[in-house]
């Protein structure tokens, strides 16, 4: 049932959010239903970024970032510019103009040009403005971010794209010192990564604990030992003022040392900046579109501002126009995650398809909130929904406390809180306790009630649980005949004194037969201890 | 179980593994149930006494040595206890089933086909067949249905059991051979993976072949449940793997992709026998462990222990059962197993592979013959032009008198009574009203049929609501042929005289193809039928042409067997892909797959339903619930439920309950068991009328393999006290 004339569709931003929504869409772009123009800033196929720390230390292939075959797109029909950037988008006529002078016109446009690097200010780094034909489009002089390492002062970097990648891969590969700047996840991830590929990591972060939005004290405390354990050093209180430069005798300015406030310096050879991330928003504004956190859409991932204008991923902030249209700060934002991008994406490309079939579809609704599980091998770590609520705390009036329920265990690095209302969990957050995080994973990702025995859910890493059998009479022995423990003393009493005459007495053992050497054992045993047949 | 009551039932003179020191004129064949196909021997009756019982001995033979289980110790009581049908039923004007003549039964039957067919078309006529028929009666039942009745509607039960195994093999390598290897090879392999498989409950000799992977600590055992099975991985005999109800893909994707990320793969095997890696590989970037562990629960540091352990087995397998393929995304699931498989370069490998561990009796020969909708015997395609002409030519009518495919189970199922559907159904060898999903859409499907015909041994509750019913032969009374899970082809043998009234299935075919004027001929010596059989099959996929009754009485016990393909002058393929996989370009395909939006899931108070089977029970039970020994011991449907969820519900062990959801609602006793995940119940499916597990599951179907989903329904506990009061 596809139109006569297709809807022409142009997606902006080809990273891997993008890339899923032209994957989804690509059907319907074969049965000429739908004309995609894909736009991307970076040359080549979209790659995983989320894997990019991995390339960095030399942990993952380039291979292992690829995820999708773009000569399977173009034979399809989708076209695709890349290594160029959206100049603008003039809503009036509907046209994209590209930093090359191409003109796209569409029926709809989605935005899925995720987010960048915040970089903080510091004395002595240099940004040079960038020089390429691919310069971003509206990354205007006050911008305080950068998109790509190769614009500031040697030696300092983020770790956000490919080229980024390479340069840190450099330093790992000679087993170089890094310091890394903020202790989010990203920067832990990655401070653990670079431990494991024997290069020197130093984390240095602001304030007493890392991750402060999803740890509480508990977990960071936990945290910040198994950081240390794994052989991360780890510089809290980090108040970064400024960069120790040194001229190099290639002439290169380069980065020293990092210094921060009270007048410590960390010596390095490369500083990654781990300071968070925020949404490209600057083609949407600039074309007149409401943003804030990021690029404002409702719950169809329309523009707030223009029915054909989309977003998704790290670009797009989520929120009804109808109950927030007049807030100054509109609540949310990109949540940093993939996996909430990856399910945008794969819902906007099914709804454009039901639209041009003439269905209606569903409106999005994120069914798994965000979680945070941190991506490393020893540390085990996991943060989702509120944590802050502490135990034996009296709720403000008018409130209903939540249930709080929390396992510490320093010693062995291990520690859970449980935070429910009304027994559904809300919030939880896990450290070193591998499968109680991923159950709590499964139920908080669900909204299901927990087992009012929360301890139940903290003992599902101990090793004894696995293993205890029962025991005693009813024990099976003989599994292929159902046959117990009692039932074959009782044989054994009755006189049977083999093996096989327990069998035809029984059946046990007479199935698989693995369990003829216990039968035997148990023959032996009551022969030693009986002094008399009875 | 008093040794006492045993001694009685079980024979006091069998010799379970020694060597078979029998004078008596005992008759080899092999178990009635599932499809390891155990050897057994069947004793008397004593000088022929008919009154005198039947005893049951293990017999020495490659894949169960000797032992049986419980289901096999006491099958002979099949052939004394009472409900023994023998005679055909009709139900009168006043509701009840009557006896008549088989004339009677016959003539009617033949007058009412051709009205409904004269009236509604070939195709308002289905046929339900089973996986567990002989060979023989399953490629007959496959040919009366398309040119006696010619009808293209004729399924059986193996979609629900195999279909989604088949579809992924077939696809992969072109073949499918549930184990493409011998059951003894698993015998030297250190690591064994079971996905969904609880062989220690549903074919317990089997695990005699995975002990050397137990000594070595490498049993691997994936089941939400800590199953039968799953406790065999105790003490260091290797590892459970405990992931939420139906997130199998997702767990595999999650291997694979570790597999690949560490370099564990065999890069060698991949270049040589898989088609491209490439798109496989770009489909597992976004499933790395810790975005898995956020699905499955499995956390990210066991699945790179797993997979690690994987690789580094010497002699690794890979096997699956319905756990993982019951499922609406079952053939993806099983095409997951598959790729991990190639990844490590299992399949074709001497001391390695990949399989799928069949279930019903003849689960794997059910599903060669015809029995498909798509399919006609030696695994052709009915679509093929090539198939058609061969087939035809064998059955001596034309390819164009052919019907199409048909329409897969569930489907065939719910036409009826509806425009365009089949308004008359006849069932072989299946008990539809207890193990269909959504069964009590299937109850209402059948009360809209003109005409229901149940061919059957013991009055099944299918039969109970049929307007026709005929007495047929159970094992121990006819001759045929079985292919077990290992694609060997095997002898039933007769050992007693089918008591009078009851008419083999061959025999009801010839009968009503001669009253219906149907062309071909139309055996009733399985013997003969077997040799049309393996001249239909010859040059097929499953090609028995190089078989016959004879041979296979040659070949009994031999360790070799006879593996099909078995073309005439060949010795058979016990195992498949040494040199090439049966894909065009002999190449194992390698198909990216990915998980699909999940149609529904627990939230709040509400459980996931996993269904399952006993030890002592075998499919729905017609059989097993009449024997006292099984039967009594799990006399009623018995929930398992985790004692801290049942805590929560004020329900203790023997409490009765109502499992419910808005499909329908079954009363169950409660047994508590740490061994199930507090989020999940368990129900077995082998019992009958508001006891029947399937009253909750969901119809909806896998779009490649037309599988139902048994293994997630949703979920609601509830004291029956509280039901009550509450009506």
């Amino acid at each position: 049932m596809s139109p006569i004339v297709p809807l022409r569709v142009v997606l902006i931003g080809f990273g891997p959010v993008g890339a899923r929504f032209a994957e989804e869409i690509v059907p319907a772009v074969a049965s000429g239903a739908i004309e995609l123009t894909v736009v991307g800033a970076e040359p080549g196929a979209p790659y995983n970024r989320v894997r990019i720390a991995e390339f960095a230390v030399g942990r993952a292939d380039r291979d292992d970032l690829d995820l999708l075959d773009i000569d399977a797109l173009t034979a399809a029909g989708v076209l695709i510019h890349a290594n160029v950037h959206a100049h603008r988008i003039d809503r009036s006529v509907r046209i994209v103009e590209l930093g090359d002078g191409t003109r796209l016109p569409y029926d709809r446009v989605v935005l899925a040009t995720g987010a960048r690097a915040r970089v903080p200010h510091l004395d002595g780094l240099e940004r040079v403005p960038c020089q390429t034909p691919t310069d971003a489009a509206g990354d205007t002089a006050h911008s305080s971010v950068l998109d790509g390492g190769g614009a500031l002062t040697a030696g300092v970097q983020v770790l956000r794209d490919l080229d980024d990648a390479n340069a840190l891969r450099a330093v790992v590969a000679a087993g170089g010192r890094v310091v890394v700047l903020g202790a989010g996840v990203l920067g832990i991830e990655l401070a653990l990564m670079l431990a494991g590929a024997a290069a020197v990591p130093t984390l240095a972060h602001f304030g007493p604990a890392p991750m402060p939005r999803q740890l509480d004290r508990g977990a960071a405390w936990v945290l910040s030992a198994s950081l240390a354990a794994a052989g991360v050093q780890v510089v809290p209180h980090t108040r970064a003022e400024a960069i120790v430069t040194r001229v190099d005798a290639d002439g290169v300015r380069r980065f020293h040392a990092l210094v921060s406030s009270d007048g410590r310096s960390i010596e390095a050879d490369v500083l990654v900046l781990s300071c968070g991330v925020e949404a490209r928003t600057d083609l949407a504004t600039e074309a007149g579109l409401r943003a804030d956190a990021g690029i404002l859409v409702d719950h169809g991932l329309r523009s707030w501002s223009d029915p054909n204008v989309y977003a998704i991923g790290d670009c797009a902030h989520i929120a009804g126009p109808a109950t927030h249209l007049h807030d100054k700060r509109v609540p949310g934002g990109p949540s940093g995650l993939i996996g909430p991008g990856w399910r945008q994406a794969e819902w906007l490309a099914r709804a454009f398809v039901s639209d041009v079939d003439g269905a209606l579809a569903a409106p999005f609704d994120d069914e798994l909130p965000a979680m945070v599980v941190l991506k490393s091998e020893g540390v085990e770590l996991v943060s989702a929904g509120e944590i802050a609520p502490e135990p034996f705390t009296p709720a403000p009036r008018g409130e209903v406390a939540p249930g709080v329920a929390v396992w510490a265990d320093e010693e062995h690095g291990a520690y859970t809180k449980m935070v429910t209302r009304d027994g559904v969990l809300t919030g939880f957050v896990s450290v070193g306790m591998p499968r109680t995080a991923a159950e709590l994973g499964v139920l908080y990702a669900r909204r299901a009630e927990l087992p009012s025995d929360r301890s139940l859910l903290l003992r599902l890493d101990s090793a004894g649980e696995a293993t205890r059998s029962i025991a005693g009479p009813e024990a099976t022995v003989c599994v292929c005949n159902a046959v117990s423990a009692g039932v074959i003393e009782a044989a054994i009493l009755d006189g049977c004194s083999s093996v096989a005459e327990v069998g035809r007495c029984t059946r046990a053992g007479t199935g698989c037969g693995s369990c003829r050497s216990r039968i035997a054992d148990m023959i032996e045993a009551s022969g030693s201890l009986e002094t008399a047949p009875a | 179980m008093s040794a006492a009551s045993a001694a009685t039932s079980g024979d006091a003179s069998h010799e379970p593994h020694g060597t078979d020191t029998h004078e008596s004129h005992g008759t080899d064949t092999h178990c009635p149930y599932c499809a390891l196909q155990c050897a057994m021997r069947l004793d008397g009756p004593v000088g022929g006494d008919p009154g005198s019982p039947v005893t049951v001995s293990g017999r020495d033979f490659p894949t169960n040595r000797g032992g049986l289980c419980k289901k096999g110790w006491t099958s002979a009581e099949l052939l004394t206890v009472p409900g023994r049908l023998t005679s055909p039923l009709r139900r009168g004007t006043d509701g009840e089933l009557h006896p008549i003549s088989w004339d009677d039964a016959l003539d009617q039957l033949a007058h009412e086909l051709t009205r409904i067919r004269n009236e509604h078309g070939a195709d308002a006529i289905g046929v339900f067949g089973g996986g567990g028929l002989t060979n023989e009666k399953a490629y007959q039942l496959g040919k009366f249905a398309r040119i006696a009745l010619r009808t293209s509607r004729i399924d059986y039960n193996g979609r629900f059991c195999m279909s989604s195994a088949a579809a992924a093999a077939n696809r992969a390598f072109g073949i499918d051979r549930g184990l493409p290897f011998p059951l003894t090879d698993l015998d030297a392999a250190d690591t064994v993976l079971l996905l969904g498989s609880n062989v220690g409950d549903t074919m317990p000799p089997l695990m005699s072949h995975l002990q050397g992977a137990r000594a070595a600590g490498g049993l691997i055992v994936v089941d939400p449940r800590r199953s039968t099975t799953a406790r065999l991985t105790d003490d260091g005999a290797g590892l459970h793997i405990q992931p939420v109800p139906g997130t199998d893909l997702v767990l595999l994707l999650g291997l694979a992709h570790v597999v690949l990320d560490e370099h564990l793969h065999d890069e060698t095997y991949l270049s040589e026998r898989c088609s491209d890696i490439a798109g496989l590989r770009r489909s597992l970037a976004p499933w790395w462990p810790e975005r898995v562990q956020q699905t499955t629960g499995v956390p990210a540091s066991v699945l790179r222990h797993l997979a690690r352990r994987l690789a580094a087995g010497r002699s690794t397998y890979i096997l699956t059962g319905r756990g993982v393929e019951q499922h609406v995304d079952g053939t993806d699931t099983a095409t997951a197993a598959i790729n991990l498989a190639l990844l490590l370069g299992l399949p074709g490998v001497p001391g390695r592979g990949y399989g799928t561990l069949t279930g019903q009796g003849n689960g794997q020969g059910g599903r060669e013959h015809g029995q498909k909708a798509d399919q006609l015997p030696g695994y052709r395609k009915i679509t093929d032009p090539a198939a058609r002409e061969h087939v035809a030519a064998v059955w001596g009518v034309s390819p164009d008198d052919l019907p199409g495919p048909g329409l897969p189970a569930v489907e065939l199922l719910q036409s009826a009574g509806t425009q365009g559907g089949i308004r008359a159904l006849l069932v072989h060898g299946s008990n539809v009203v207890v193990s269909a999903p959504n069964v009590g859409s299937v109850r209402q499907a059948l009360g809209r049929l003109d005409l229901l015909v149940v061919s059957d041994f013991f009055l099944s509750e299918t039969a109970r609501v049929a307007d026709l019913v005929l007495p047929v032969l159970q094992w121990a009374e006819e001759e045929g042929t079985m292919t077990n899970l290992e694609g060997r082809i095997l002898r039933r043998r007769r050992a007693v005289d089918a008591p009078d009234g009851s008419r083999s299935e061959l025999w009801i075919m010839s009968e009503l193809a001669r009253r219906l004027a149907a062309p071909g001929v139309w055996s009733t010596d399985p013997a003969v039928v077997f040799d049309e059989l393996a001249r239909a099959s010859a040059g097929g996929l499953a090609d028995y042409s190089g078989l016959s009754h004879g041979m296979l009485d040659a070949l009994e016990g031999s360790e070799v067997g006879a593996h099909w393909p078995y073309p005439i002058g060949s010795h058979g393929t016990p195992r498949l892909f040494a040199d090439r996989f049966a894909t065009d370009d002999g190449r194992a395909q390698l198909v990216a797959v990915r998980p699909r939006p999940v149609l529904e899931a627990a939230t709040g108070d509400q459980l996931t339903l996993v269904t399952g089977r006993l030890l002592e029970h075998y499919q729905s039970g017609t059989q097993t619930r009449r024997v006292p020994e099984l039967r009594d011991a799990h006399p009623g449907l018995v929930v398992q439920i985790h004692p801290v969820t049942a805590r929560d519900r004020g329900m203790t062990d023997g409490a009765r309950v109502r499992v419910s959801n808005h499909r329908g609602s079954v009363a169950a006793t409660v047994a508590t068991s740490i061994d199930i995940r507090p989020d999940t119940v368990f129900l077995p499916f082998h019992y009958a009328d508001g006891e029947s597990a399937n009253l909750l599951t969901s119809d909806a179907v896998d779009p490649l393999s037309k599988m139902p989903e048994f293994k997630t329904a949703v979920v609601t506990l509830e004291r029956e006290a509280t039901v009550a009061i509450s009506d």
